[in-house]
């Protein structure tokens, strides 16, 4: 665990000065530029707000890929479980007229209900017919996408919009900005707690690990690897739908096309960086949503182009991933090192 | 340099990190058209020894001379290319291929224009066989053949390959007694032959029996070379333990009570329509050590899925202590069955988990005072003090139970499963294999383990491909062959010779024994 740390917090710190080395070479100065990109983050207060609200997505994707790797399920089917679970909070948010205590767990609770469904049915079919979630969830991926961009372009279409987009969730669906934080924050701090209870504390966290590092021996303990199989799914669908759900309440009410981005995506490198750990994925997912935040700023004062930022989180992840086994190997030569010359005495 | 030298081993020093020591400053020197030895314990260096000069693992330290000349060798390939060749403990074969194709596959006859020479590929392998006397016929699928006749398949291959060094690792563990004595002479042909042989064994009488020369290892150092000529028994086994040995362990007569594990007519088939459990039906009494012999791969491994629900039972009935368990699932057997499988890493425990997650498993379900919260959340402080209980009562080295199962030496990982499972006090106990890779000391142990469990009037199944360990400590030894279950005999009443005559299925034992 301390060797992780280790390893995390100089592989960023290598990353960035190879991102400065870029930057240098193509005649930026790197320490205006990582002015400028913490300015534009963490130390301005409207920076900082907008920063932990990009958070949302990034954690709760990366949560769901986390226990979904950690588990030793191959859930890569974030991006469509999001969008569902987006749709599903703004049906609600359009449909049903309840007051905001209710309306707001009501739209949160659908979001979570059509992100497991979207991964309840690749489970399904894998209970059915032994269908490999790996495949079947990168495919729905697919149906989730253009399912949703019809329902947003036909049936739910805003007769006022130009582009395809929903027309605004009843006010009462908004997620208030509470000081000066917006509330979905609170909900991803929330469902980041409980997931760091579940997996660190819970008899599902173990047994789900435990599936994820051996699944035969999960088995012959008496797991029943296969209901937790299902519940993965569910679990990990519902992060991921949460995700969705949040973006829409807290940020532009509606449901505009294009509302997913790259954002689960970012949330399943998170998961592999951060090696499916919880606190990890809290933290890296902050890193990168601090990155994009700041890219913005940084673009306004630098010359340097946003698309910088890609290029540094693809350094991170590659520095990070690998800088953690190289690590351990030299650990393992330190050591190899010694236990010869002390065998050979 | 000594004359004849063909290979000499200096200073071979190997750590596996982080702190595994496998071999320490090891100097072995082996002569031409010897049959050298090479004993030691389980882990003292032996496999990995040869595994460096086979380019298999790098060392760290050392140098390699082949007739004077330094080598090196990579890979494998380049070690054949150099005359040495190596027979692991597992067979790799593919058993669709008949004998001839698996023996050229890599190294085939090609025509002119790059295909496939079946005519030349064949003869060559039939004289090859002829050659050696190895009595097996080229066009048989290696799938139909015995495990005997598969590991000369394996010789015949670096044969073919003109290989003049033959390593063998533990080449009689999956035998019979009767087919060691045929693989004996065929080894002393070939050395007649001016092959040179490496026989790594832990088997003392084999050792002593077959080869010119013997090593003994201990603890990763070579600690001594001797002509085996003027070896005993007893003074092999004090150089390979580091104390004087008792052969044979003190066992008093049973006392069995009331069936516990009744087994009817167990019938478990393969994808393919094959019965590889056929009818077997037995009986394991409380207080009782009921031994399951055979060569491996004859259904001891789908009796043992079959108990602990790992694949479906086709027919019969199984059930314990008077509970129908054919159709049950694991997790209602694990109430009456404690099991120690065959292979820690993959079914025993999680490797990269840590001590106490693996000591807690199967007790997190069934003992309730392990959960917290309505059942919610794990109760660490009593998983540490199962832990701890494990620790002290199974005397188990280690120094932190967050640490990585992995980081315990084989012997202690042993004794965290086995404490793991005894203490779950079922009343039937199944172990398979369970001294398989453990030193003399920690084999002694689990022996003790087992008469203890016997006197506390557990049932006892023992599956173990090792005749001396069924001997030492079962009351009674079924045997197994192809699948059926073909003699229930009482250990006092019988010998290994019988055993290994039931192992071999009878007929064949015949013919093993008329060729010797």
């Amino acid at each position: 665990m301390r060797k992780q740390t280790l390893s995390g917090i100089l592989g960023v710190l290598a990353a960035l000065m190879i991102g400065g080395i870029v930057l240098a070479l193509q005649g930026f100065n790197p320490f205006s530029t990582y002015g400028a990109l913490l300015q534009y983050s963490l130390l301005s207060a409207s920076g900082l707000s907008a920063m932990l609200s990009r958070a949302v997505p990034l954690v709760l994707t990366g949560l769901s890929a986390s226990i979904a790797f950690g588990s030793g399920l191959n859930n890569l089917g974030q991006p469509g479980q999001l969008v569902i679970g987006a749709l599903a909070a703004t049906v609600v948010g359009l449909f049903v007229r309840l007051p905001a205590v209710a309306l707001i767990p009501l739209c949160i609770a659908a979001a979570m209900v059509g992100g497991m469904l979207w991964s309840g049915l690749a489970a399904g079919l894998r209970r059915a017919f032994a269908m490999d979630e790996f495949i079947v969830t990168l495919m729905l991926n697919f149906i989730a996408d253009y399912f949703t961009l019809w329902a947003i372009t036909y049936p739910l279409f805003d007769p006022a919009a130009l582009s395809p987009m929903t027309r605004p969730i009843r006010t009462y669906a908004w997620l208030s900005q509470v000081g000066g934080i917006n509330a979905s924050v609170l909900y991803m701090v929330a469902a980041t707690v409980l997931c760091w209870l579940l997996m660190s504390k819970g008899v599902s966290g173990y047994e789900w690990r435990i599936m994820g590092q051996n699944r035969l021996f999960a088995r012959i303990g008496g797991c029943r690897v296969d209901a937790h199989y299902v519940r993965v799914m569910l679990v990990t669908g519902a992060l991921a739908g949460l995700a969705g759900g949040l973006m829409v309440m807290g940020g532009p009410h509606r449901f505009v096309k294009g509302l997913g981005a790259n954002y689960a995506w970012d949330g399943v490198m998170i998961a592999v960086v951060a090696n499916n750990s919880i606190p990890g994925t809290f933290l890296y997912g902050l890193l990168f949503s601090m990155l994009q935040q700041g890219a913005i700023g940084m673009e306004l004062v630098t010359a340097v182009p946003s698309e910088f930022i890609d290029v540094l989180q693809a350094i991170i992840v590659l520095v990070v991933v690998a800088g953690r086994v190289s690590l351990n190997l030299m650990f393992d030569r330190i050591a190899t090192r010694k236990k010869l010359r002390e065998s050979l005495q | 340099m000594m004359d004849g030298v063909l290979i000499d081993l200096q200073h071979i020093s190997k750590v596996f990190p982080p702190a595994t020591v496998a071999l320490s400053d090891v100097s072995v020197s082996f002569r031409s058209g010897e049959i050298h030895a090479l004993v030691g314990e389980n882990g003292a260096g032996k496999t990995t020894l040869m595994k460096v000069l086979y380019g298999l693992e790098r060392r760290d330290r050392g140098d390699i001379l082949l007739r004077g000349a330094h080598v090196d060798f990579r890979n494998p390939r380049e070690a054949i290319a150099a005359g040495i060749g190596m027979v692991h403990q597992e067979i790799l074969l593919i058993p669709e291929y008949t004998i001839w194709q698996n023996v050229v596959l890599g190294a085939e006859p090609v025509h002119a224009l790059g295909t496939l020479d079946i005519r030349t590929a064949r003869e060559r392998v039939a004289r090859k066989i002829d050659e050696f006397l190895f009595n097996l016929d080229p066009d048989a699928p290696v799938g139909s053949i015995s495990v005997a006749a598969r590991q000369k398949v394996e010789i015949l291959k670096l044969l073919y390959r003109d290989v003049s060094v033959l390593i063998l690792d533990e080449p009689t563990a999956v035998l019979a007694p009767q087919e060691v004595g045929q693989l004996f002479l065929e080894l002393e042909h070939l050395r007649d032959k001016g092959h040179t042989i490496i026989f790594i064994s832990h088997r003392l009488d084999e050792v002593l029996g077959l080869s010119d020369q013997v090593t003994v290892m201990r603890k990763g150092k070579a600690v001594a070379t001797s002509p085996a000529s003027r070896l005993t028994k007893e003074e092999l086994a004090r150089e390979m333990v580091g104390r004087s040995v008792v052969f044979a362990a003190e066992r008093s007569p049973a006392e069995p009570g009331e069936p516990v594990l009744v087994a009817q007519e167990l019938t478990v088939r393969t994808t393919d329509g094959r019965d590889a459990l056929d009818h077997v039906s037995f009986q394991v009494r409380s207080g009782e050590i009921l031994g399951v012999a055979g060569v491996e791969g004859n259904g001891q491994f789908e009796l043992v899925n079959a108990i602990m629900g790992l694949s479906a039972i086709a027919a019969g009935g199984l059930s314990v202590q008077g509970v129908d368990l054919t159709h049950a699932d694991i997790l209602a057997r694990r109430r009456y069955i404690s099991f120690v499988p065959q292979d820690r890493g993959r079914m025993g425990a999680s490797l990269p988990a840590s001590i106490l997650e693996n000591a807690i498993m199967t007790h997190h379900i069934l003992d309730r005072s392990f959960r917290r919260w309505r059942g919610l959340a794990l109760n660490y402080r009593r998983a540490i003090a199962l832990t701890r209980q494990i620790q002290d009562q199974f005397d188990v080295s280690m120094e932190n139970a967050a640490a990585p199962f992995q980081s315990l030496s084989g012997g202690n990982q042993q004794k965290v499963i086995l404490g793991r499972e005894l203490l779950l006090e079922a009343p039937l106990v199944l172990m398979d294999q369970p001294t398989r890779g453990l030193d003399v000391g920690s084999t002694e142990y689990v022996h003790g383990l087992l008469l203890d469990l016997r006197n506390r009037k557990k049932a006892v199944l023992l599956v173990s491909a090792d005749l001396d360990e069924v001997f030492t400590v079962a009351d009674r030894i079924i045997v197994m062959s192809r699948g059926r279950l073909v003699a229930d005999l009482r250990t006092e009443e019988t010998t290994r010779e019988e055993v290994g005559f039931y192992m071999l299925g009878g007929k064949d034992a015949v013919h093993a024994q008329a060729d010797a």
